[in-house]
Order: structure tokens, then C-alpha cells, then sequence
């Protein structure tokens, strides 16, 4: 028993978590600050897709995969301008415009890798990824046990930390922070003392469209070396989760997505280790399972903000 | 215009296919005869049968042996229009792609008795298959244990004959999902790596999806940390993570389905061919021959010329001429009948 | 004989009028359409008389008004599916010609399939959100449906009139258990349903192949268990066959329960009191507590409900169309049912035509496919445009409604939302 725990719980294993949970962290940020704002985005997983096709694109194209991903991200902030468009000035039910950005995410993806490819199924691999320029930062890497997974490592992976970093900062210290949460919270209140209600949701939902976009790029161009159709696979609506298991906060989130990376990695060397004897989907099924618990158990005090998913117009207020 | 075009199409060859061959020699260029096929709901790109019947097509096309055309189904109410409506097109033979749609085959198959069907993954009741249907089904264990004979070997004895092998002793194989021609995949690799390598420990996780490239990456790195040097993919698009994961650490992946060195030349040793493309193209060879027969279950395997391991192509040099040689080996024993291959786990003793 | 009795079986011949004449046009026979229509030009014409030639004129106009919403979104959304066609190079005529040709004439008994499992999960999630939750995890409860009328197919020897409703009851029942932890988490812990009708889905999927290896590969194909053993044939759905002969033989009569359901919804959120509380709790929750109902029981009982209409999609795909528990993991009648809900804006009968029309796009653009070879690709962006340009409130309904907003005085809006907030 002792010897396989110590076979299981490996620093490879936080470098495993923190791997699985890199797409989940960005997607939850932008999760976080789109609600944070005021407007419920369940788009995430569209637009990630969007951002890992036009990353592998941009970067099959020009040969660079700095360029992949500056077109990944781009690709989701143009991608998310439309939902701003459609959720904030157009009026929708945000719900409704997050479900048409995810239909239409694999539809649009679908057709254009017959349009740049002609074929579908895997894109074109390019010539170098991201995942060449993986760095060790002295000192801290060699922290031991967990050095490596969080501080030797590759670019996209690096951005999604820095991102909660930097999003807890501008929460609690910045004007675009405060902004954000009273658009949130009190969008009449907003308004009252001279700010844009709308501007302030238009630069949250793009800013997510930013950290869909990396997340796509990550899985394209940095842990693969081209687009596959449908790569996300669902990563999307696990970072909806993460951003309601971790109460809308960038900390709190961060540490739900590390949960879900931690069990995922977890059931998979667990099976590779072969030393319980049960049927592959009872070890499928455990990520599903613990974070069902997680949520009964975590988040009891938390709640949305309070103006979130509401339509929002000077004439008609918050409502 | 399609339509009636189609339609002239198939008055044409019922014209030629009735009027005596002998009599009219080729001073014509004959027409070659519209041959199709539907994919399951994954649709092309799937890395696995839908593109491998298609590349049979196309070959089969490029040698002038069939106009091909291909139709991707959405779900599985779209199965019989399909089915049918590629032979009301004036298809000659239409493949259908998929266990899903084993029933919906029939069906078309008794609906259009002047069209040959064939069933890719499928196998029928002999009292009650219709004369003009084919099913398809393949030896997958056969290819699993081709590949475990090279893996079994390379990882221990020649180990020293690439950087990217380690002395370990381990070997692994990532799963899309737990189903049959997966674990007939499986079974074939773990008797195939055993029977040349006893003492081989074989490890293997099911990512539990066959289009998450990077689970697919995350559990071929987990076989890693715990030692394998060679991975055998059986996971459609997850499999491409099991490549990634490969030429990001620098050991070797093992494709299956169609040759997939390709998509990293330098990590790719070999790949687990199932012969879906040569099944397609010989079958549509005997349908340009005119010797085609319809109302049977065709099993693909070695002794079919189906089954096969892909070349080493760069790697040639570092597969030693034993292991070749073991590989041949097992090929005339498995087609002559004294290499019995296990088709399940529990013919191994594993428990599910 | 008084004149309103007289109203009233012609009123109720109508009614019948139009339930076989749309019965008749499901099962393909679209003389059918005839029936229905003239029933609906009796109904108008009662009309005329209650309300006078006026009252009729402008209660036709404001109905062709609604009408136009939808028929200019989806032509408009039709148009930039033919423009993307021309910009890479496929004929929008010949196409559109094949997609409605496959889609409403050709296949259209596929349409009427495509269409009955996606009635059943848009109920399930529009009732969800009059009650103001969101059932992401239709999905799941689909295949909870599915697996129970496998389960009890295999083992019930019941006769058809005892056995079918049994199956359905008892799907039913397994959908809402499904339900049963995301709805006690919310109300005990308030764990959002999101989450965890979300999470319950991905699980039960994951752990539908245990359900198939136990119950039987189907010895007719290699016994092969991506697929369960066939149910006994004295539990299949009739077919529209066995009394309509021009049919199509796999034509099942789960879309008349399918539309039985969703008048069933209409008239429950409608008319009844449990209805009426769902719907207040799904407008304003605070309110509903101070008007003394209990909001945590409302929502308990919506979540089960929800699950319960989800199965039912499940049970009516195996006892009508499958008779046997697929592996078959791309279906998405639960995700797609999102779209239905939000298509017809929650509205029941509206579900049952937005379905029939994401079934008619599906099912033609196969045909398109097929004989236009234009990729159906293009199909999945003209749906999500149709889905844009119908939801696009400001652009029709609410234009005139801020317009109004606006003449009624800004300052009451203002009030009546600080009061709301306070």
C-alpha cells in the first residue's frame, strides 16, 4: 500500500495536475471576469476552440509560434467581441448567446479546416510549438517536489498563472477592477459616478476572449503540434464549474482547476500503476464524482454577483 | 442534374453490364462504376476506418478502378437515407462505416438488391443476410501482436540501439475506450510483447474518450514516468496526444489503423495496420473484376493480406534483423494456424 | 340546437380536425396539411365572428407580425448560409433545392425522428428555466432513460398496453433520481445545478459501457457489446405503419407523445397552482418566499421534473427507434435541447416546431450532402445564425418595447428597479 502511494504521489504528478489544469485556469479566469462584470459567459468552450484553430493556423502559416500565439489569442478576443456584441449591446439572454458561440465554434471550425486544409480531422503540424521554449526559472524551480510543475515550465503555462496573480491584483488594487465588480454588483451604481456600464463589460468579455484564446493555443500549438477538431473536449464547461467551485474569485478558482487537473491526473496513473483491479470507467468516472463533492461541500457561502446575466440599459436599469 | 446524370450513370451500366463483354472488347474507355461510402457520426478525420475505407476508395479511384464519393453521416436516423440514397445515386457498392449502423445496412441491402453493401465492422447472421451484403470485420489482435513482438523485443534486448529506449523493461498502450476491437488490440499486443519478452511488464490506461488529444498526451506521460519507452496507440484522435507525448520526450509511439509516421517521422517506430484501406480496395477490385459476392462475413486478418505491420521506414537501421525475423515468423505461423492469437483479456488471464 | 353549443362542436370537430390532419402530415401524409388547414380556417373563421370583421383584421395582423419574426430570421439566416456557399464555391441554389427538397418532402420522416427525441430534452430544459434553473445535464438524464427502458425491455414480459406505459412511468422516475443529488445539493448547500446536473451527465455517460457489457453484446453482430441485446418486440412504439401504409417503416409514434408532452407542460406551468409556483420562483425568488411559497421545495421539484422529461426522450429513441442501449456517445439530444429551449423561448408548442425545424435542417442537409455535395458543415453555421438572428430581441420586439419604455417616462423604470434592488 505505502509503496504504491509513493509510486502515485510523484512530483510528475503536480506536473501532471498542473499541465491538465493550465486551459481550465485560463478558461476560468475569463469565466471569472465575465461575471465578475456582469455577464454569464458559458461560451468558453467555443471560443478556446476558435483561438486553438487560429493559433495552429497562424503558426503553420508563418512559421512561428510566438505568432500562433498572438493569432490564438486575437482569434478569441475578436471571437468574444461578438458575444459582447450580441449579449451586451443587442440585448441577448447571455445564456442563449454563450450556447450559439459554442454551436457555431464547431461549425465555423469544422468548415474552415476543410477551407485552410482540405481535409478534416487533424490540421497541419507546425514547424515549431510553444512547447520548445519551456524555461526553468533559477531558485524556484528547484523547490522541491513542487519546483518543477510550477516554475519549469512553458510559456501558455506561465501566462495562466501569472493571469490569476494578476487578476487578484486587479480586483483588489485597480480602478478596472473596481469597475468590473460594480458592474457586477451595482451597475446603476456605475453608472451614477460617470463610468460605462457597457464599456466595462465589452473589456471584461474581451479580456476572457484573450485567456480562451491562450488556452486554445495552448492545447494546439504548445502541448500539440496541430489543431484537432473538438480538441477541447468538454474543458470549457469543466472551467464553468471551476469558477462557480472556486466562487467567482481568482484565487478560489485557481484552486478548483488544480482539483480537477490533481484528480484527473491522479485516476489516469492510477490505472497505469494497474494495482486495483476495477473496470477503466469506475477510474473515469472518479473526476466526475469528486467534483460533485467538492461543490456540496465548498461552496456553501458563495454566491454570484449580483447583477450577473442581467441585462443591463441606462433607460431600464440593472434589470 | 446530378439526379438524372446518376440516373443515365446507372442505365449505362446495367446497358454494359448486360450487353457480353467478349463481344465488345475495350475499344471504349468503359465508364468505372460509382462506388461509395458513408462514414459514422465521426465523420472523416477520425484517423481511424472512416478515413481508412476512404483512402481504399480514393486508391482504387487514382487506379481507375471506381469513381468514389464519400457522405458524412450526422447521427443515426441519417444511416438508411444514406445507405439508400447513395444507391438510388447509381452506386455499385456502398460501404458503410461502423458498427453503429449493422441493422440500418440490412435494410438498405434488402431495399436495393442490385447494389452491393458492405458492412465495415460488421458481422451477420448467415440465415438472414441478403445476398448482396458483405460484412466486414477485421483481425485487430493479429496487428496488436505483430506490433508487441517489436516492442516486447526492442524495449529489453536492443535496447541500447536508440537513445530513446531505456533498460526498464516496461511497455504501454493508451486506449480510447474500453470496447471489443480495442481490447482485441490490447490482448494481441500483451500475448505478442510476451511471447518474445516473458518477462515484459505491459501497462495500458483507457483515457475514456477517442477525441481528447491531450488525455491522450497526459496518460502516455504517466506510462513514462513509470518507465514504458514504447506506447502503442488504440484511440483514434486521443492517439495523436500519445504522438505528442512521444516526440516531446523523446521515446516511441506505435500508430494503429492506417501508417501513421507521418504525423512524427522521427518517434513513430511502426504502426499496427488494421487494413481497412486494402479490405475497401479489395473488395472493390473484385467488384471491377465482376467476381464479387455478396450474402458473407469476411474476416480481414494476416492470411487476408489485410493485416500488417507498416514499414520501420527511418528506423530501419535500428530494428535489428532478428526482430524482423521474429515478425515473420509469426506471420506464416499466424496464417498457418500454429500461432494461436488471444482475442480477448480474459484469453490472458487478465480479469476486466 | 343554441347557437353556443352549436360553436362548441364545431369548435371541439376542429379541434379533431386538426389533430388528425397534423397526425397525418407527420406520418408523411401531407394531404394531411389540407385537413389541418382547413381546421384552421374554421378556427378563424369563429373568430371573425366573435370579434368582428375589424377586431379579426387587426388580430391577423399582430399574428402575422409574430409570424414574421421567425420567417424573416431564418430566411435571413438562410441568405448568409448562401452568401458563405458562394464565397467557397458552392451553388446556394441547387443546394437549398436538395436541403428542402431531403429535409420537408424526401426524407421527412427522418425529420419527424431527428425532431421527437429534441421535443422531449427542450421541455425538460425549458421547464428548468421558467423555474429559473438551468439543466445543462439533459444529457445525462437521456441516457438514464435510455438505460432504464433497455433494463426493463430485457426484462419485462408484459403485454404492450401495460408494458409501454410502465416503461415510460418508470424512465420517467429514473430520470428524475438522476436529478435527485444536483436538486437536494441545491437546496441543502445551494452547489450550483450547473455543476452538478453537468457533472452527473459526464458521469453517467462515462459509466454507460459497465450498463452495455452487463446487459448482453448483441450475438446478431459478433457479440459485440458497443450495444446491449434487443428488447423484446412486444414493447416497441407502434408504427404509423400499421394503420397509415405509405409510411416509412421505422416512423414511430414517439412524436405524438413528444407533443402530447408538451401540451401536458403548457397545461401544467399554465393552469395549475404547482405551475404557478414555478413560475413565480423562476421570476423572483425573494418575492415567491414573501408571497409563502416554499422556494426550496419548487426548486426540488422542478430539477426532478426536468430529469423526468429528459428521460422520456431516452425511452421514446429505445422503444420506438433503437429497441436496444448504444454506445453511441455523439448523439446530443440532451446539449441540442438547449438550443430548442432557447429557440422557442420556453414556450411548450414552440419547442415542438423549433424541433422539427433543427430535424428538417438535419435531415436535408444530409440530402444536400449527399446530392448537392455541399458540405453540411454549412448547415451547423446557418443554424447558429438562425439561432442569432431569432434571439436578437433588440433588432424586432424589444425595439418597440424600449421605444414604449421610453414614452412611459424613464423615471418609473428608474424607481421600480432601485425599489427591486433594496
Amino acid at each position: 500500500m505505502m509503496e504504491t502511494l509513493a509510486a502515485l504521489f510523484t512530483p510528475q504528478l503536480v506536473e501532471a495536475t498542473v499541465r491538465l489544469a493550465a486551459p481550465v485556469i485560463l478558461a476560468a479566469m475569463a469565466a471569472v471576469v465575465c461575471e465578475r462584470s456582469g455577464v454569464t459567459n458559458i461560451a468558453m468552450e467555443g471560443i478556446m476552440l476558435v483561438g486553438a484553430f487560429f493559433a495552429a493556423l497562424v503558426a503553420w502559416y508563418t512559421g512561428s509560434p510566438w505568432l500562433g500565439l498572438v493569432g490564438g489569442a486575437a482569434a478569441g478576443a475578436l471571437y468574444s467581441l461578438f458575444f459582447a456584441w450580441a449579449a451586451i449591446s443587442l440585448h441577448f439572454n447571455h445564456v442563449v448567446a454563450g450556447a450559439i458561440m459554442n454551436i457555431l465554434a464547431f461549425g465555423l471550425t469544422r468548415y474552415l479546416m476543410m477551407v485552410a486544409y482540405g481535409r478534416q480531422g487533424t490540421s497541419n503540424a507546425v514547424a515549431r510549438t510553444l512547447h520548445d521554449y519551456k524555461t526553468a526559472i533559477p531558485v524556484l524551480s528547484d523547490i522541491p517536489f513542487i519546483g518543477k510543475a510550477f516554475f519549469d515550465q512553458t510559456p501558455i503555462v506561465y501566462l495562466a498563472l501569472l493571469s490569476v496573480v494578476a487578476w487578484a491584483w486587479i480586483f483588489k488594487r485597480t480602478r478596472l477592477g473596481l469597475s468590473i465588480e460594480a458592474s457586477g454588483e451595482y451597475p446603476m451604481a456605475l453608472e451614477t459616478m460617470g463610468r460605462s456600464v457597457v464599456k466595462t463589460r465589452y473589456t471584461a468579455v474581451v479580456l476572457g476572449g484573450v485567456m480562451c484564446g491562450l488556452a486554445g493555443a495552448f492545447l494546439s500549438i504548445e502541448n500539440s503540434n496541430s489543431f484537432t477538431e473538438g480538441m477541447t473536449d468538454g474543458r470549457g464547461f469543466i472551467a464553468l464549474a471551476a469558477n462557480i467551485a472556486g466562487g467567482w474569485r481568482p484565487v478560489g478558482v485557481f484552486l478548483a482547476s488544480l482539483f480537477f487537473g490533481f484528480v484527473d491526473a491522479l485516476q489516469l496513473r492510477a490505472q497505469g500503476l494497474g494495482v486495483i483491479d476495477l473496470p477503466s470507467e469506475l477510474f473515469l468516472v472518479f473526476p466526475y464524482v469528486a467534483t460533485i463533492a467538492a461543490v456540496a461541500g465548498l461552496v456553501k457561502r458563495s454566491r454570484p454577483p449580483a447583477a450577473v446575466g442581467k441585462d443591463f440599459s441606462v433607460e431600464g436599469g440593472g434589470d | 442534374m446530378k439526379r438524372i446524370l446518376a440516373i443515365a450513370l446507372a442505365a449505362c451500366l446495367v446497358a454494359v453490364s448486360c450487353s457480353k463483354p467478349a463481344e465488345k472488347p475495350a475499344e471504349k474507355a468503359k465508364e468505372p462504376p460509382l462506388v461509395a461510402m458513408t462514414t459514422d457520426a465521426n465523420g472523416l478525420g477520425d484517423g481511424s476506418f472512416n478515413d481508412g475505407v476512404w483512402a481504399g476508395l480514393q486508391k482504387a479511384e487514382a487506379d481507375g478502378l471506381a469513381k468514389a464519393k464519400v457522405l458524412e453521416s450526422h447521427a443515426m436516423t441519417d444511416y438508411v437515407p444514406n445507405l439508400s440514397g447513395l444507391a438510388e445515386d447509381g452506386a455499385k457498392l456502398v460501404f458503410g462505416v461502423g458498427f453503429l449502423m449493422v441493422e440500418q445496412i440490412q435494410e438498405a441491402a434488402k431495399a436495393h438488391p442490385e447494389t452491393f453493401y458492405a458492412g465495415i465492422d460488421h458481422t451477420y447472421f448467415m440465415d438472414s443476410i441478403p445476398a448482396n451484403l458483405i460484412g466486414v470485420s477485421y483481425k485487430e489482435q493479429e496487428a496488436g501482436y505483430l506490433a508487441g513482438i517489436v516492442a516486447g523485443q526492442m524495449t529489453k534486448e536492443f535496447a541500447k540501439n536508440s537513445p530513446k529506449l531505456n533498460d526498464k523493461n516496461v511497455i504501454g498502450a493508451v486506449l480510447g475506450m474500453d470496447i471489443p476491437p480495442v481490447e482485441r488490440y490490447l490482448a494481441g499486443y500483451i500475448a505478442g510483447a510476451k511471447s518474445v519478452n516473458p518477462g515484459v511488464d505491459v501497462r495500458y490506461i483507457v483515457a475514456g474518450s477517442f477525441g481528447d488529444r491531450a488525455k491522450g498526451k497526459e496518460a502516455t506521460i504517466a506510462l513514462i514516468d513509470q518507465g514504458a519507452d514504447i506506447v502503442l496507440q488504440i484511440a483514434g484522435l486521443t492517439g495523436m496526444g500519445v504522438i505528442d507525448a512521444a516526440r516531446e520526450r523523446g521515446i516511441f509511439a506505435i500508430g494503429a489503423d492506417v501508417d501513421q509516421n507521418a504525423a512524427a517521422p522521427e518517434f513513430v517506430l511502426t504502426s499496427a495496420l488494421k487494413g481497412t484501406t486494402s479490405s475497401a480496395y479489395v473488395t472493390i477490385k473484385e467488384l471491377a473484376a465482376g467476381t464479387l459476392k455478396g450474402g458473407v462475413n469476411r474476416v480481414f486478418g494476416l492470411a487476408e493480406g489485410s493485416i500488417d505491420l507498416a514499414p520501420f521506414h527511418q528506423h530501419d537501421a535500428i530494428v535489428p534483423q532478428s526482430v524482423k525475423d521474429a515478425v515473420a515468423k509469426a506471420k506464416a505461423g499466424i496464417v498457418d494456424g500454429s500461432v494461436k492469437v488471444p482475442s480477448a483479456l480474459a484469453d490472458l488471464g487478465i480479469k476486466k | 340546437m343554441r347557437p353556443d353549443r352549436a360553436r362548441a362542436i364545431i369548435m371541439t370537430s376542429a379541434a379533431a380536425m386538426a389533430a388528425i390532419g397534423s397526425t397525418l402530415y407527420l406520418a408523411s401524409y401531407f394531404a394531411g396539411g389540407l385537413l389541418a388547414l382547413a381546421a384552421l380556417a374554421i378556427f378563424g373563421f369563429l373568430r371573425r365572428s366573435e370579434l368582428g370583421a375589424e377586431g379579426f383584421a387587426a388580430a391577423s395582423r399582430s399574428m402575422l407580425k409574430a409570424a414574421a419574426v421567425p420567417a424573416i430570421g431564418i430566411a435571413s439566416a438562410l441568405a448568409i448560409g448562401a452568401a458563405v456557399m458562394l464565397a467557397t464555391g458552392y451553388d446556394p441554389v441547387a443546394s437549398y433545392a436538395a436541403l428542402f427538397y431531403g429535409g420537408l418532402v424526401r426524407n421527412w420522416h427522418i425529420s419527424v425522428l431527428n425532431a421527437t427525441p429534441l421535443i422531449f430534452t427542450g421541455l425538460a430544459i425549458s421547464f428548468g428555466f421558467k423555474g429559473g434553473l438551468f439543466n445543462i445535464g439533459a444529457e445525462g438524464q437521456y441516457f438514464v432513460g435510455v438505460m432504464a427502458a433497455t433494463w426493463l425491455g430485457l426484462k419485462l414480459n408484459l403485454p404492450a398496453p401495460l408494458g409501454v406505459p410502465l416503461v415510460f412511468v418508470v424512465g420517467m422516475l429514473a430520470g428524475a433520481a438522476a436529478n435527485l443529488i444536483p436538486a437536494a445539493l441545491k437546496v441543502k448547500t445551494g452547489a450550483h445545478e450547473v455543476v452538478t446536473t453537468m457533472m452527473m451527465a459526464y458521469a453517467i455517460r462515462t459509466l454507460s459501457p459497465m450498463f452495455i457489457r452487463a446487459n448482453g453484446g448483441d450475438p446478431a453482430s459478433s457479440a459485440h457489446p458497443y450495444a446491449t441485446a434487443q428488447i423484446g418486440e412486444r414493447l416497441w412504439l407502434p408504427l404509423f405503419k400499421d394503420v397509415l401504409p405509405a409510411s416509412n417503416y421505422r416512423l414511430h409514434v414517439g412524436v405524438l407523445v413528444a407533443v402530447a408532452a408538451a401540451f401536458a407542460v403548457r397545461f401544467v406551468l399554465d393552469r395549475t397552482d404547482l405551475g404557478f409556483k414555478i413560475r413565480a420562483v423562476g421570476h423572483n425568488p425573494i418575492a415567491a418566499r414573501t408571497q409563502g411559497i416554499s422556494t426550496a421545495r419548487i426548486t426540488f421539484a422542478t430539477l426532478l421534473i426536468s430529469g423526468a422529461l429528459a428521460s422520456m426522450a431516452g425511452v421514446t429513441q429505445v422503444l420506438g427507434l433503437d429497441h436496444r442501449m448504444f454506445q453511441n456517445l455523439n448523439a446530443g439530444y440532451g446539449w441540442n435541447g438547449i438550443s430548442i429551449a432557447l429557440l422557442a423561448r420556453n414556450d411548450p408548442i414552440a419547442i415542438v416546431f423549433a424541433a422539427l425545424l433543427w430535424g428538417v435542417l438535419d435531415a436535408g442537409g444530409q440530402y444536400m450532402a449527399r446530392t448537392a455535395s455541399t458540405p453540411n458543415a454549412i448547415i451547423e453555421i446557418v443554424k447558429s445564425v438562425i439561432l442569432f438572428l431569432l434571439l436578437a430581441e433588440v433588432v424586432y420586439s424589444s425595439s418597440g418595447a424600449a421605444i414604449k419604455r421610453f414614452l412611459a417616462g424613464r423615471k418609473a423604470a428608474r424607481a421600480a428597479s432601485e425599489g427591486g434592488r433594496s
